[in-house]
């Protein structure tokens, strides 16, 4: 029988070409039930789902000219987490399959191949698998919705669709800037992955963004700045001091209407040069909620999207083999892939869940891996009035999170912290 | 129960604060149940058994083309049997690794090292050279002893790299001066023609690297600007 297969999405060709032999993107969604997943429910969910979301079941190919997806022939087997999250992926793993169904406890998560999905394509998936695994488990009914959606239905085409392609600007946006300030520590041995988790309540955290008339986004992101350009304080006089700036995802689907489950988000390095002066905390949610206000417009983003799917058109660049194109596109990831950032803050917001749904599941949470080049990560999520914010590092030093968690206690904002570390 | 330093909750049982390391005072101490268990994966590595085999049967393919080329024109070996070592060479340096699942650098690169002192014997003798043992076997044996060494302290020695490539450097330098040493003794060429300059420039890079291990702001400047 003929396998299905896609093309990867604008967003997803530079994943595969930036694998290494211990890193490769990944990212997790993950749901806290109120009692013991059931494993073999789990199993059978995670089957439902593979007619419903046939994008996510797949392997990574490599072609002549491109890597391309191949629906999986390998059922995705649920397993129980590992003492870290976000395992490294590998070259192997990835030709099995892309995604991880995993349990421990009451936690059903999911870890993505960022070439399937980006973080909202991840949570639609995560909350429809948790969806039919209640279903399955309790016999209850969910409405469908447009997060829940029919397993028993087809995929519509929208959903399957690279929304780059068709929301890029004539010309693209500039994408040169200023290299950032590499925040730096000690690796941890065998790739061990620490996580430290802040749970807060969401009301206080709105509360304290509101008090600086900022998103909670943008606090969060001037906190971890000022976090930052302390540390870079203690380490160098200023005039030898870089820019700190976060790199933050941006939700390409709001703007542009979309409804793909594929990648449709950008980044946006915001932050300010430390050189030129020291920052109040209120100055540095002003500039950075402008700053964020300014370039997430439509047609601002218009022009980012055109700066990376015109390069991918070009016929000299489409003919040339896949080997060659990833030395190419290493060199552009390593200019401007990670190299403008001091660490991501990647917020999927709030997560409403169908009321039907609420009772069973007591959190959940969004975790971000480290990226190639620089050792810490924030992701953030919200849900049942509570926000996770998960900082995760491949360092020993837990030096960044302490200075951002005290912060926020300092700011009035009480924080529990939760860890895996040994 | 809260740190007392950084003023965040903590999970109940907690012994040491995940972000300051402060010891936890708990007089009501809880087993904690932990939020991810112990099992760590299996450290995977990609095997490279196919390749090695693909290019097993692609060097036995050229040796036997070789040697029915040679046999067909000549009768003999003749400049068959500097192919053939050639690409016996190249295998063991390059694919012989690839056939094991953790290759150690401090076992191949001595039998990379005794190929091609076999190669160069073969070299010598074909040729009725007199010139293995004054100077080819020396610099074989210096090259393998230098890169080994290498090998086992990056390996085996935690930190300090920077010390160490600077050493290396030296001594790379210290060696090119053997080598023509020994080319001295060998084929009776002037002595000190080429190897201070290439001395020199080793031991300035070698220098260059000890002084950025000894002065942190210079390593801090030169990791800032030079990271990828």
């Amino acid at each position: 029988m003929q396998k299905n297969w896609y093309r990867l999405d604008t967003a997803a060709l530079i994943f595969p070409a930036t694998i290494r032999r211990d890193w490769c993107n990944v990212f997790r969604l993950s749901a806290g039930l109120t009692e013991p997943v059931d494993p073999a429910v789990l199993q059978q969910a995670t089957d439902d789902l593979r007619k419903r979301f046939p994008s996510y079941f797949v392997t990574l190919r490599r072609g002549m000219f491109w890597y391309y997806l191949e629906e999986s022939r390998s059922p995705v087997l649920v397993r129980e987490d590992y003492a870290y999250p976000l395992t490294f992926m590998s070259g192997a793993e990835l030709k099995r399959n892309c995604l991880r169904v995993l349990y421990y406890r009451n936690r059903i998560a999911v870890e993505f191949f960022h070439s399937l999905t980006d973080g909202r394509g991840g949570s639609i998936f995560l909350a429809n698998l948790v969806a039919r695994y209640l279903e399955l488990k309790h016999g209850i009914v969910i409405p469908r919705t447009e997060l829940i959606r029919d397993p028993a239905e087809p995929p519509r085409a929208e959903e399957l669709e690279d929304s780059f392609l068709k929301n890029a600007a004539e010309v693209q946006a500039d994408r040169t800037e200023e290299v950032s300030y590499r925040l730096h520590g000690t690796p941890e041995k065998k790739g061990f992955r620490t996580l430290t988790t802040g749970i807060v309540e969401t009301g206080a955290l709105l509360a304290a963004a509101h008090r600086y008339h900022v998103s909670v986004t943008a606090f969060l992101a001037a906190v971890m700045a000022e976090s930052i350009i302390s540390m870079q304080n203690e380490e160098c006089p200023r005039r030898r001091q870089r820019p700190v700036k976060i790199t933050i995802p941006v939700d390409l689907r709001r703007l542009y209407g979309s409804s793909t489950l594929r990648n449709f988000s950008l980044v946006l390095n915001i932050g300010v040069d430390p050189r030129y002066g020291d920052y109040s905390l209120e100055e540095l949610c002003s500039t950075i909620y402008h700053q964020l206000r300014a370039y997430a417009t439509p047609q601002h983003m218009a022009g980012m999207i055109a700066a990376n799917v015109q390069p991918q058109q070009l016929i000299v660049l489409r003919l040339a083999p896949v080997l060659l194109k990833n030395i190419v596109m290493n060199a552009v990831y390593r200019r401007t892939g990670e190299s403008f950032g001091c660490l991501n803050i990647s917020n999927i917001t709030n997560v409403d869940l169908p009321e039907e749904m609420r009772p069973y599941i007591e959190r959940m949470e969004f975790i971000i891996g480290p990226q190639r080049s620089y050792p810490n990560n924030c992701s953030v999520l919200s849900y049942g009035g509570r926000t996770y914010i998960n900082m995760i590092r491949n360092i020993r030093e837990s030096e960044l999170e302490r200075r951002f968690f005290s912060r926020l206690v300092d700011l009035g904002i009480a924080v529990e912290i939760e860890s895996n570390r040994r | 129960m809260y740190c007392v330093k950084c003023g965040v909750k903590l999970q109940d049982g907690t012994e040491t604060c995940p972000l300051c390391q402060t010891p936890v005072w708990n007089p009501d101490q809880i087993v904690r149940e932990r939020s991810y268990p112990d099992s760590l994966p299996e450290r995977h590595r990609e095997s490279g058994r196919t390749l090695a085999l693909g290019m097993t049967i692609l060097a036995a393919v050229e040796i036997i083309v070789v040697m029915i080329v040679c046999f067909r024109l000549y009768g003999e070996l003749r400049w068959g049997g500097y192919a053939i070592g050639g690409i016996g060479l190249f295998y063991i340096i390059a694919f012989l690794p690839q056939w094991f699942h953790e290759p150690k650098g401090e076992i191949f690169v001595p039998v990379d090292h005794a190929a091609v002192a076999l190669y160069v014997l073969y070299i010598c003798a074909a040729t009725g050279g007199r010139w293995f043992l004054s100077f080819a076997l020396p610099v074989v044996i210096g090259s393998c002893l230098i890169s080994t060494s290498m090998i086992c302290l990056l390996k085996y020695v935690r930190g300090g790299r920077l010390f160490i490539f600077g050493g290396f450097l030296i001594v790379l330098g210290g060696f090119t001066v053997l080598v023509e040493f020994f080319e001295h003794l060998t084929f009776g060429t002037p002595m000190f023609l080429w190897s201070l300059y290439s001395l020199s420039g080793f031991a300035a890079a070698g220098i260059f690297l000890l002084l950025c291990g000894i002065i942190p702001s210079m390593r801090h400047e030169l990791e800032r600007r030079f990271f990828f």
